[in-house]
């Protein structure tokens, strides 16, 4: 990155510094608040120009601090730009809680640098990684002090951790998060006006018998499905939050599926090997009761071969995974007369 | 079970004593065969079931029986002593004291009302049983009594089992769901030889109840309903899983409702069912007055009205013949029902007369609750939720056969099997939740594979009967008969069909066979080990057996004076009370968790801030596990962190960060400093530093977590150590007098 400093760059650049050192401070923060109300939930798009304005040419101690967000849109990467709507609840409830506190408010300031568009600001910061939040603090003076940033385990893409983050570094409670709800306001309208439209013409056919509460296939689908999530450990999924799989230590490009060991697992594993459970026993009620309806015999003998194979290899497989999990031996007890 | 005919053809118990007296001619033939016997079809039939339950019947048993093979008859892990130790108490006091026992030698100094705080179900049979026995002149030692309860209970399970797959399916369902059950190790975890605890019991009582209760339902008979109720007081006596009794119930009540199966015969059985049931459950002290103030019971309340509601309509739509006018009145009548429940209950929860739902209940609803807000619930390994494994070790080809079993129950559908569908649906739900809740959801995945199994193999079976007796095909009825009579019209190459039946019944009896393999592998090698005597192979193969907690609890016993107190983690109160007869301050009841989170706060302080709250408390002697020399992993050590949690959760003075590095624990020399000081790792490690525990290895190694301590040079100024035993799983500290001058 530091090539592209180039001569003209470094001319600009303290062309820039000399004009900006005749601006006074408390303008600059006035120029933020500008800029952040014109902004979308507050956050503030820096570009290389505006960095050397209000960082790198401003002599500390500034009298404000920026948070800074990292990001690529040529990155097209989703969670990272689920990361960045997080940072702008972040944004839009510091500045909601703290409306009518200058003194807080005006001391700290969202922004963003997009990699695509301004790599020159953002190759000032040496950042390798993203996504990644740097806290451009009034004293912080080299901007490749890796000080400022979040740790790398704390970054998680919650709100909860950028708001974590700003309140062990900077002294400043964020409040309460304000995430715009699930459904705006004419959604739920429209949602509610069909439920009221709909509730006569229901009540309706519950009286008649009609609902698919009266449908047994229906609940055979989710009672099969209920099965499938629990014993597929579902819960266990939930309650300690284990992820679909997870990238190999050795060989990033080689994800694991399968977690060696007794008491743990991971989510892409429970569910095959809740599919084969099912798969088994549907197969087996099948053939014992629907395939004899079928007219044609070559297709019940085909889908009878079909299903015995399909069987057994569903067994063998999960036999073989679980002995290979645990770590297992099933042995038989013959009588020791019999060795 | 291939040979046999269908007992049940149409259906009902009375026929089958009926039917022994008139077979139809054609059976009589083939008893012709049996001369000698003279044996009509029926009965042959008859003495094979009572055979084959019979057989069940041992062999549940027997099964159960490793852990005495294996090791001795004793009781085993936690809970049981405490319970051992009450029914000690009841069969040398009588009932009335056992009742009123003020326990003044556990949580010292608060003490603890027994009668009050515990289920007596469980100590009470026994003590029935121990009673009967000597009645009888047979002069059996308690322990024994209390050590075998567990599986004589395990035995009587199978035959509810039998009549239960009876009742939802046929005599072949029930069979199986009794053999399935027998050695399922799901059920078996919880109840070997030794393991004297409730769920013991009352599983038998909750599959009981469900099994009268259905019945009651399906004949609308009062006498079923009663004997529902008094199963499910028995259940209340025992166990606190009754909540789920009285939350399934009510929930399949309702479902029967919405899907418009209400019934006069509902009707009755519910009514009796709860109103008598919850009167019963009142007696129990521990419980008392919780079914008409705790919100876990409301729904049965709600249930409850409900079906007066639904009654009373009926009546009403009776009385007026106006449609319309009736129409009128039921909206009104709902409404006004829906909204005047509303408020009572609103009312009832602000006022605080109905008591919101416990932790326990609450975490089953919303699984991440407890693990944010109670650690200890949280910090009980038990309570952890389920990965798939463990379902496949409890259930194995179970699993496979339940969703086929499902679709036979869709196929089917009747009252019955709406419920076992329910019971088994709620119950896996909550397994997964919780690891030790799968013994809840066993009686319920037995029998719904053991009618997939009995269904599939009297259908491959009719079909390989199917030529020989072409005539009686539309004699039996089902789903058998449908299909082998859509073979007979439908398919003539009659040979390939047979060696498909054939094919099918070798893999279905080759999947039972390894389940029975599985289960003897497990029940021996993993659902036998008593836990307070460990077992582990040595470098030859042979078996060393480490009997340390209890040559700990006998030196305790015999060596300190007799109003001594006791200071460990609460693991151990029950087990040093009853076999040590020792005061302690804390134990697994876990009442008070204030109390435990002092122990917490005393174990993992520096040792002068510790012999200030063992001083308060009036400790003589603390007692700590470790696991460092033998590598015994669910050591004190391993637990500290819970210790840490759960004190840090009353006195915000502990906080868990101190205790770690970098988020990890830490016992080698990069550990914390408040780690390396603190009393526990000072109990624990005190002169571990001077031992070399393995060959290759420096001083101090521990081998249960693999590294080498920290803090080798460890000095006790308050403490001195009293007693460590041979392999230094369990060491024993006396608390020194304060110093007499400064």
């Amino acid at each position: 990155m530091a090539d592209h400093t180039t001569l003209p760059h470094r001319f600009f650049l303290s062309i820039s510094l000399l004009s900006i050192l005749a601006v006074s401070q408390p303008d600059l923060t006035k120029e933020l608040v500008s800029l952040r109300s014109s902004s979308e939930s507050g956050v503030i798009r820096l570009t290389d120009d505006t960095v050397s304005k209000f960082i790198t040419s401003v002599s500390t101690p500034r009298p404000y601090s920026l948070i800074i967000f990292f990001n690529s849109i040529d990155l097209n990467s989703n969670p990272l730009q689920e990361f960045r709507r997080e940072f702008a609840f972040v944004s839009a409830s510091f500045i909601a809680n703290n409306n009518n506190r200058s003194d807080v408010a005006n001391k700290v300031f969202f922004c963003e640098i997009d990699e695509s568009s301004d790599s020159e600001a953002f190759g000032l910061f040496g950042i390798q990684f993203l996504p990644q939040i740097c806290l451009v603090d009034p004293l912080m003076e080299n901007l490749q002090d890796k000080t400022g940033r979040m740790e790398e385990e704390d970054v998680d893409g919650t709100a909860e951790s950028v708001v974590e983050f700003i309140e062990s570094r900077t002294n400043l409670t964020v409040g309460p998060l304000h995430r715009p709800p699930l459904l705006s306001k004419t959604q739920i309208s429209v949602i509610v006006a069909l439920i009221a439209i709909s509730t006569p013409f229901l009540i309706k056919k519950v009286l008649k018998g009609e609902t698919v509460l009266h449908n047994s296939r229906v609940w055979l689908f989710c009672t099969v499905l209920v099965y499938f999530f629990s014993v597929s450990g579902t819960m266990h999924n939930i309650i300690k939050g284990m992820p679909m799989f997870v990238r190999d230590h050795e060989d990033s490009n080689k994800l694991v599926f399968f977690y060696k060991g007794e008491n743990f697992q991971l989510g892409a594993e429970g569910l095959s090997v809740g599919l084969l459970y099912n798969v088994v026993g549907l197969l087996l009620a099948y053939v014992t009761n629907a395939l004899v309806r079928v007219r044609s015999v070559s297709g019940q003998r085909v889908f009878m071969m079909l299903a015995m194979v399909v069987s057994l290899l569903a067994v063998k497989k999960v036999v073989y995974l679980n002995s290979w999990k645990t770590g297992y031996e099933i042995q038989t007890y013959w009588p020791s007369s019999w060795h | 079970m291939g040979g046999k005919q269908d007992p049940t053809a149409n259906g009902s118990p009375k026929s089958e004593s009926m039917g022994a007296k008139k077979a139809s001619p054609d059976l009589l033939n083939s008893s012709f065969s049996f001369k000698s016997l003279k044996l009509k079809t029926k009965q042959q039939e008859l003495l094979l079931r009572v055979s084959i339950l019979g057989l069940v019947y041992v062999l549940a048993f027997i099964a159960r029986l490793f852990s005495v093979l294996r090791y001795e008859s004793m009781i085993h892990e936690f809970d049981p002593y405490f319970n051992y130790r009450t029914t000690l108490y009841l069969t040398e006091k009588g009932f009335y004291e056992f009742w009123n026992w003020f326990d003044s030698e556990s949580w010292y100094p608060l003490g603890r009302i027994i009668g009050g705080t515990l289920y007596p179900g469980l100590m009470v049979t026994a003590a029935l049983i121990y009673w009967t026995l000597r009645f009888l002149r047979f002069f059996v030692h308690i322990r024994e009594v209390c050590v075998l309860t567990a599986p004589f209970f395990a035995s009587n399970t199978t035959i509810v089992a039998y009549f239960f797959g009876k009742e939802i399916w046929d005599t072949g369902a029930g069979l199986v769901a009794a053999a399935l059950i027998a050695i399922c190790p799901g059920y078996i975890s919880r109840s070997v030889a030794g393991s004297y605890d409730n769920e013991a019991v009352a599983i038998f009582a909750l599959l009981l109840t469900f099994y009268l209760f259905v019945k009651a339902v399906k004949t609308g008979s009062l006498s079923w309903a009663l004997g529902s109720a008094f199963g499910y007081f028995y259940m209340v006596s025992a166990w606190g899983g009754y909540v789920f009794i009285i939350n399934l119930v009510p929930l399949y009540v309702l479902v029967l409702l919405i899907t418009g199966r209400y019934s006069m015969r509902l009707y009755v059985a519910y009514n009796c069912m709860y109103i008598l049931g919850m009167l019963l459950a009142m007696q129990i002290r521990f419980v008392g007055f919780q079914h008409v103030q705790s919100g876990e019971h409301m729904g049965a309340m709600g249930v409850f009205l409900l079906m007066q509601v639904f009654y009373f309509l009926d009546w009403v739509k009776y009385q007026l013949n106006d449609t319309k006018l009736f129409q009128t009145f039921l909206r009104i009548t709902v409404t006004s029902a829906i909204l005047v429940g509303g408020i009572a209950l609103g009312v009832g929860t602000a006022s605080g007369y109905i008591s919101p739902w416990t932790g326990r209940f609450y975490s089953l609803l919303d699984p991440t609750y407890a693990k944010d807000h109670i650690p200890i619930i949280a910090s009980v390994s038990e309570h952890q939720p389920t990965a798939w494994s463990s379902f496949m070790f409890d259930y194995h080809i179970l699993l496979f056969l339940f969703p086929a079993g499902l679709y036979f129950c869709f196929k089917r559908l009747s009252d019955a099997t709406i419920f076992i569908v329910m019971y088994g649906l709620t119950s896996l739900y909550f397994a997964g939740v919780m690891v030790r809740l799968i013994l809840v959801a066993t009686p319920a995945v037995c029998l719904i594979s053991a009618i997939a199994v009995s269904a599939t193999v009297k259908n491959l079976t009719s079909l390989l009967r199917t030529k020989q007796k072409v005539p009686q095909t539309g004699s039996t009825k089902g789903v058998g008969s449908s299909k082998s009579s859509s073979k007979v019209t439908l398919d003539q190459s009659q040979p390939f069909q047979k060696n498909g039946a054939i094919a099918l019944l070798v893999g279905v009896f080759y999947l039972l066979s390894r389940y029975a393999i599985h289960c003897t592998w497990v029940t021996s090698e993993a659902y036998s080990s008593p836990s307070i005597v460990l077992a582990a192979r040595g470098a030859h193969g042979n078996r060393i057996i480490f009997d340390d907690y209890r040559e700990a609890y006998y030196w305790l016993r015999q060596n300190t004076p007799t109003d001594a107190k006791v200071m460990s983690w609460w693991d151990y109160g029950y087990q040093i009370t009853a076999m040590g007869n020792r005061t302690v301050i804390v134990d697994n009841n876990t009442w008070n968790n204030t109390h435990i989170a002092t122990v917490g706060r005393a174990m993992s302080s520096y040792e002068d801030e510790a012999y200030d709250i063992m001083r308060s408390l009036d400790v003589n002697y603390v007692l700590v596990v470790f696991g460092g020399v033998t590598g015994y992993s669910s050591d004190d050590i391993n637990k500290f962190l819970w210790m840490v949690r759960i004190g840090g959760g009353v006195y915000p003075v502990i906080k868990e960060p101190d205790y770690l590095v970098n988020g990890e624990f830490r016992v080698d020399k990069g550990a914390s400093p408040k780690m390396l000081n603190c009393l526990m790792y000072k109990l624990c490690y005190y002169r571990f530093g001077e031992l070399v525990t393995e060959y290759g290895k420096p001083t101090g190694y521990d081998r249960a977590r693999g590294v080498e301590i920290g803090n080798k040079d460890i000095k006790l100024e308050h403490l001195e150590e009293a007693y460590t035993t041979s392999n230094w799983i369990v060491r024993i500290y006396r608390v020194k007098p304060p110093t007499n001058r400064l």
